[in-house]
């Protein structure tokens, strides 16, 4: 029961989210926007785990938590220089 | 103590749940792109927290109550990374926040002016921004620096300019 309001609570911001990943004026805010939709589905998945009395859903969790990070990481990199990356800037300069 | 413990454990998910929703409001209310990181910042740091607290009372000292703590640990700690660099990017991409004028107006302020030390930075280009300089330039000089570090010394002396794109990367760095 209270894991279901907790469910409710996050649903709603979910849909908040996703609201400005739509409207968001810059690629920015739609970036913002998706980093919380991730989060949000994060934190269904562990809840709803607990509802339904089988934690092992937070194996998943744990696997969208690193998947959450790469992805704007990787997308931030894409809007900052238009591209992935080059083998040759891989020699260079890893970071 | 079950009761206690459900007790303790309502009132973490109720209020997680609060500032979850609350961040995901502030994300559709607020002006502009650095405020609105300021509000999903509260959602994925107190919302998520407490949310895990309470998951973490019904657990008990089990491996799961470990997976929930390595994914709040893990979440904590990229979230920060990430929205440092939403709001580097944001800045070198030319957006202005949003900040009162005299008249308590909200207008887009160039932030350079505020604080002339982040000009130097935002004119300066990046590490990467400088060692792509070579491959902007074309197929021939690359192939000149790849024969003087790598195919033989010998070359090195009958062509001194082939060093010359090598030395510039290392100065840029």
């Amino acid at each position: 029961m209270m894991f279901a309001a907790a469910i409710i609570a996050v649903l709603i911001a979910l849909t908040l989210a996703v609201a400005r990943a739509l409207a968001g004026p810059t690629a920015f805010d739609r970036l913002l926007a998706a980093n919380n939709i991730g989060t949000s589905a994060i934190m269904l998945l562990a809840l709803f785990g607990f509802m339904t009395g089988r934690p092992e859903f937070l194996d998943i969790g744990i696997t969208y938590v690193l998947l959450n990070m790469i992805g704007t990481l990787a997308v931030l990199k894409f809007f900052r220089y238009g591209a992935l990356g080059h083998a040759q800037d891989l020699d260079r300069d890893p970071g | 103590m079950a009761q206690v413990i459900d007790l303790l454990s309502w009132a973490a998910l109720l209020g997680g749940g609060f500032f979850y929703v609350v961040g995901a409001i502030g994300l559709n209310r607020m002006p502009d792109i650095f405020t609105r990181m300021h509000a999903v910042s509260v959602s994925e740091t107190l919302g998520v927290g407490l949310m895990t607290l309470g998951m973490l009372l019904q657990a008990g000292f089990t491996l799961v109550a470990v997976k929930l703590i390595i994914i709040v640990l893990v979440m904590w700690a990229t979230g920060a990374v990430a929205t440092h660099a939403l709001a580097r990017a944001a800045l070198h991409d030319g957006e202005k926040p949003l900040l009162a004028d005299a008249t308590g107006a909200l207008v887009p302020t160039d932030p350079v002016s505020l604080f002339p030390e982040l000009g130097v930075r935002l004119a300066t280009p990046l590490q990467s921004e400088v060692v792509e300089e070579p491959v902007e330039n074309g197929v021939p000089e690359d192939a000149e620096t790849l024969a003087g570090e790598g195919y033989g010394a010998e070359e090195e002396g009958a062509n001194p300019d082939a060093e010359e794109p090598d030395s510039a990367g290392k100065e840029g760095r």
